[in-house]
């Protein structure tokens, strides 16, 4: 049965049907506090001439915020096992993929491959729960991570409040979870079985996390999937409610494109990079103290172009294979394609000609010890 | 910069004594010769360091090292990212240790979207770490009565903030600010939101001992210069407050009809 979407996500409201001209796009970047109809506005074919200015005052406001900065971040994949059905993923369970988990020897391994290129911050990723890599399994690479980095952060799949309370425990202070798309007839169609079909369940999973005492909780659509002007409303409605009930803890943004994956999923919407990088600009107009984020799937003049344009906060030198820092594993056959392959000195170095100053830590594992009650 | 340079207009906290009344934070740079470049400009003597940007080995990215080849600056590690008292005092139990300065400038923010100052948490950090002899300098929203309990817990200075940090709202919260200027017995270092070192002159004259500036440099065309220009603001309006400043309005015009006639001047 498909849900219906709960009041304070709804964005029909904002959504009139009436497609924004020049004039609406205009009132909406002269508005002091800008919001979901605002940033629909921002997001129409209207404002597409508006792309300079856009720009210019994403830049100007990211960098009142963040300085000439950008954080770092590494993912780290710890296991390619999963039981859902999702039609775009590489990793969903029909995928003719080999599968394999990270061994703790292994997991070692590669955090202190990773420490070694210079991260102090890390996000570990894996699919949905399973008896391979469930939440001991993930607990306890928390734990290893937590050793050795400042900053621990997991994107897996939904948990009760006592789970990422656990894990908060251990040292994750990150929790980033996409809803993929916030249409739930969509959402159904695409999410074909496993425990991942279920929409609630996903969509109050952030919630939980904050609630747990996460410091930071991701969100973000993947887009291409859905109606992206419905999903973007969504995004920044789902952000509010966040932040409204949950106060001490923080909202980043991610903005996945659907690439090509395994299976040759093509996406229902195309999206551009156009119209990619005026999203970015829109939501950084719109929460000018968000944090807002690019992985590397975008190639990497696009990246180095939105590096401080928004963005304020990328990955580098990413692998997205299980196994993938220690070269032993091919770098094909991952949860998505790597576009941008430079290594991390490269990346680093291409900031610092742009004027920005890579910021590895930007964290201190002493908060997190004090919240476990800690030593001295 | 221009200085005063004679001792005779000094200010002193944590027994420790300034002739620049202009503090720096050393986050938003775009790199460290930048932000060094910036803090000789600023003619600072105290300079705040986050200590989430501090790494227990040194490397590119870390602040501390290149403060440290400076010399002649107070370092004043900051708590910031620290979301109650608690994270606060071992942040700054950890900073005495690596950055080797008494001085902590407590900043608690739970909420790290708009970064308002925690007064509770605050006050209860400030309380335990003024005890352990820092020289505390707490970050806090402008209150005059949470000054005065910040005062008496034995904190070393008061840091009101303009407006939000990276706001660039300048002195939104003045009429506050006057009154904790009025009452304090220790520095007060408006600490936030200025935007332009015009809005720096207005804190002075209206009598803070000194003001903090960071995204206001780090986020501007040329930060070098801008610090520059913040220091001769400094100095400008500190020499203003003290020379007196001309009362607000004609003060002296006569209305048509007067008031006090019915005021006879005779004893009762």
């Amino acid at each position: 049965m498909t849900p219906q979407l709960p009041a304070w996500l709804d964005p029909s409201p904002w959504l009139d049907g009436r497609e924004p001209t020049a004039v609406d796009v205009e009132r909406a970047l002269g508005c002091d506090e800008p919001g979901p109809r605002e940033l629909a506005a921002m997001l129409s074919p209207a404002a597409h001439p508006f792309m300079e200015v856009m720009a210019q005052r994403a830049r100007a406001l990211t960098r009142r915020r963040f300085g000439r900065t950008i954080s770092l971040y590494a993912p780290l994949y710890l296991s390619n096992h999963c039981t859902n059905g999702c039609v775009y993923c590489g990793f969903a369970s029909d995928r003719a993929q080999p599968r394999r988990r990270l061994e703790p020897s292994e997991v070692e391994k590669e955090l202190a491959m990773l420490k070694e290129m210079g991260f102090e911050e890390v996000l570990l990723l894996t699919g949905e729960r399973t008896s391979h890599a469930g939440f001991d399994y993930l607990l306890e690479c928390v734990s290893m991570a937590a050793r050795r980095f400042h900053g621990v952060g997991i994107e897996a799949f939904p948990m009760t409040t006592r789970e990422y309370a656990l894990l908060a425990e251990a040292g994750c202070s990150g929790v980033t979870l996409y809803q993929e798309t916030y249409d739930p007839r969509q959402y159904d169609r695409l999410h074909r079985w496993g425990p991942k079909r279920d929409y609630l369940d996903r969509l109050y999973a952030p919630a939980r996390a904050m609630e747990a005492g996460m410091r930071t909780v991701g969100l973000g659509v993947l887009l291409g999937l859905s109606d992206l002007v419905f999903d973007a409303v969504c995004l920044l409605r789902h952000a509010a409610h966040l932040q409204r009930i949950h106060w001490k803890s923080g909202i980043t943004l991610s903005f996945p494109r659907l690439r090509p994956q395994a299976g040759n999923f093509a996406a229902p919407i195309t999206v551009d990079e156009a119209w990619l990088a005026r999203f970015v600009f829109a939501v950084r107009i719109v929460l000018p103290d968000v944090p807002l984020l690019l992985s590397t799937r975008e190639r990497p003049e696009f990246r180095d172009g939105m590096a401080g344009l928004g963005i304020s906060k990328m990955s580098a030198g990413s692998r997205t294979t299980v196994g993938g820092y220690d070269g032993a594993e091919p770098s094909t056959g991952g949860q998505f394609q790597v576009c941008d392959e430079r290594g991390v000195p490269e990346f680093c170095a291409m900031l610092r000609s742009r004027g920005l100053q890579p910021v590895f830590k930007n964290w201190d594992s002493v908060f997190r010890e004090a919240e476990a009650g800690g030593h001295g | 910069m221009e200085r005063q340079g004679n001792g005779q207009d000094d200010w002193i906290v944590g027994g420790r004594r300034f002739s620049s009344r202009l503090l720096m934070g050393t986050g938003k740079f775009q790199d460290s010769e930048t932000m060094v470049g910036a803090v000789l400009a600023s003619g600072a003597q105290i300079v705040t360091v986050a200590l989430r940007r501090v790494g227990r080995v040194s490397r590119e990215d870390d602040m501390l090292g290149p403060l440290h080849r400076l010399g002649g600056i107070t370092l004043m590690p900051n708590t910031s990212g620290a979301r109650n008292a608690a994270e606060a005092v071992r942040a700054a139990r950890l900073g005495r240790e690596l950055g080797g300065s008494p001085f902590v400038k407590v900043e608690i923010h739970p909420n790290p979207h708009h970064l308002m100052p925690d007064p509770i948490e605050t006050f209860e950090a400030a309380r335990v770490l003024a005890a352990e002899g820092f020289v505390v300098m707490p970050y806090m929203p402008a209150d005059p009565v949470l000054a005065r309990r910040l005062e008496d817990v034995g904190c070393a200075s008061l840091m009101p903030l303009g407006s939000a940090i990276g706001s660039g709202g300048g002195l939104a919260t003045a009429e506050m600010l006057r009154l904790i200027i009025r009452d304090a017995r220790i520095p007060v270092i408006v600490d936030a939101g200025l935007r332009s070192p015009s809005e720096a002159a207005a804190a002075l004259e209206m009598g803070c001992d000194a003001v903090l500036v960071n995204s206001a440099v780090a986020a501007s065309g040329d930060p070098i210069a801008m610090a520059a220009a913040f220091a001769q603001a400094v100095v400008a309006g500190r020499n203003a407050h003290r020379a007196g400043i001309m009362p607000r309005g004609g003060g002296t015009a006569l209305a048509t009809s007067p008031l006090t006639e019915f005021i006879s001047g005779e004893g009762t």
